[in-house]
């Protein structure tokens, strides 16, 4: 028979391992991936709590890597020189934010604060140069992801461009 | 008591409890050393196997090999280029301290006692006395030197006891990401990022360091060997002595500015105990042979190989060598300059991290 102790630390394990699968395939950088390659993912992802009102990375801060929200909520927010800070988005679970600094270590554009106690996941970049290496299929494909989505935001920002230029 | 006086008062305690514990700390640490002793030593030894396997094993998992194959593949490799050598090596350094034990019995030892016994003779008129104190000296010397042969023969045995060393080293380059993952997980948010930043760059330039030392201990090393086969003087077993000068050599050269001149002394020490007619014209081949591969290290080898991150200034190597052997002897003067270039590495990017992110 199972030691029960083991079985309840076998069960929490399994269970986090699953919310955390269930998380990732959810987020477009992912969601092309097998469950093998996530297994890959999950074991170079870390996992974080954040109590609300604590800053997950300020503004200025050199970019490392990429979060996403498991659960809670966090605000996006610009803080001008005079200390001042106005609130660019909430984020919710699910959500992903801080994914340009997997590309490089340019400073973050915006402050991270949590605005609830949440639960986080962190993918940061010397992990995915590392995993791009190593597993250079399974790199690609997030990096090809990553590109969509960039390519998208800049499709989007290019016609908020032409809209103001025509007003 | 007052808000500020209750505020300060938690402060001082809080700062208290932080030095206590880290005395206390530091108290545990030293009395359970001695016991832990060997058990650092083989885990020191498995992270730098690990720390130079690793690169090969991510090279394998990259065309597709399972890591853990990947591993095995790379340890029986390297395992067996260690018994090679070892086998090599052994029978020459056993016959080179046979053949000084013979050589000191028969020529030198009969010459200086012979000059002893006649100094006593004249100054004390006791040839007795001479011949006594002749005859102990030389039990002691060939004492020491059947203790060398017999110390040669054991390193078999010491290394198959520290057989537990590969099995560390299997797991630290199996689960490398998992123990630098639980490594930073108990870390405070505020400083998580800071943390993980100067952890994975301090890694990295480490890495790169250790892996292009031993590139470059390795190249030295064959460039040894080559260089003396090339001139081929005086050596009783040619290729089990010229890889045991190798192997010194390139461990040496580990240490800037002064290793090279220790890598040359077992060549030079195994040139004059053969005692050659024309010792004073190999001497100089051998220096010459040294000279040589330094000046190809520094030039090719050394630049391409070894990360420049670390450059430190001569007088910093030979202060830090000094400081080294005073703490652990050869081991010491051997560790010195890497460690330092770790701990420069590590303050450089510990400043950089703390000038570069918001921590209030």
């Amino acid at each position: 028979m199972k030691n029960p102790i083991w079985a309840v630390v076998e069960f929490r394990k399994s269970r986090t391992k699953d919310d955390i699968f269930n998380v990732l395939k959810n987020v477009p950088i992912f969601s092309d991936l097998s469950k093998k390659e996530l297994d890959e993912v999950e074991k170079i992802i870390h996992r974080r709590e954040f109590k609300k009102g604590e800053p997950i990375f300020r503004m200025g801060d050199p970019g490392l890597g990429m979060y996403i929200i498991i659960n809670g909520a966090v605000n996006i927010v610009e803080e001008n020189e005079n200390g001042e800070s106005t609130t660019l988005a909430v984020l919710k679970d699910g959500a992903f934010f801080g994914d340009l600094a997997l590309l490089d270590e340019a400073p973050r554009s915006a402050s991270g604060i949590a605005d609830d106690n949440c639960d986080i996941l962190g993918f940061f970049r010397p992990d995915f140069m590392d995993l791009l290496y190593r597993k250079p299929k399974l790199g690609i494909k997030i990096l090809i992801a990553l590109s969509k989505i960039i390519g998208e935001r800049l499709r989007r920002t290019n016609e908020q461009l032409t809209q103001l230029q025509k007003k | 008591m007052d808000n500020y006086s209750f505020q300060l008062y938690s402060k001082i305690l809080k700062l208290f409890w932080r030095v206590f514990l880290i005395i206390l700390g530091v108290a545990v640490l030293i009395v359970i050393f001695p016991y832990v002793r060997s058990v650092v030593a083989m885990f020191v030894i498995a992270l730098l196997l690990a720390v130079l396997l690793n690169p090969v094993v991510d090279f394998m998992e990259s065309k597709g090999i399972h890591r853990g194959l990947a591993i095995l593949v790379t340890m029986m490799l390297i395992l067996g280029v260690i018994i090679f050598s070892i086998s090599l090596v052994i029978p020459g350094i056993i016959s080179a301290v046979e053949s000084l034990t013979s050589k000191l019995q028969s020529d030198m030892i009969t010459d200086l006692n012979k000059k002893v016994e006649d100094f006593f003779a004249v100054n004390f008129n006791n040839a007795e006395l001479a011949r006594n104190v002749t005859s102990k000296v030389n039990e002691i010397g060939l004492k020491l030197l059947s203790n060398m042969a017999e110390f040669f023969k054991s390193v078999g045995s010491i290394l198959a006891s520290v057989a537990i060393v590969p099995f560390i080293t299997f797991f630290l380059i199996k689960d490398i990401r998992q123990f630098k993952r639980s490594m930073v997980a108990k870390i405070p948010n505020k400083y998580f990022e800071l943390s993980l930043n100067i952890f994975q760059k301090v890694g990295k330039q480490v890495g790169k360091y250790i892996q292009g030392q031993a590139t470059d201990a390795f190249i030295v090393g064959c460039l040894t060997v080559i260089g003396l086969f090339i001139i081929n003087l005086v050596f009783d077993n040619p290729v089990s002595q010229f890889v045991f000068i190798g192997m010194i050599a390139g461990i040496a050269n580990l240490i800037p500015y002064l290793g090279p001149v220790v890598g040359a002394v077992p060549a030079l020490l195994i040139a004059i105990i053969s005692n050659p007619a024309n010792l004073g014209i190999v001497l100089i081949w051998i220096v010459i042979t040294f000279v040589l591969v330094q000046i190809i290290d520094n030039s090719f080898v050394s630049p391409m190989v070894v990360s420049k991150s670390v450059d430190m200034h001569p007088l910093t190597v030979v202060i830090v060598v000094i400081i080294g052997g005073n703490i652990a002897g050869a081991i010491g003067m051997l560790f010195a300059v890497p460690v330092t270039g770790i701990i420069k590495v590590t303050s450089k990017e510990v400043i950089w991290g703390l000038k570069n992110y918001k921590l209030k």
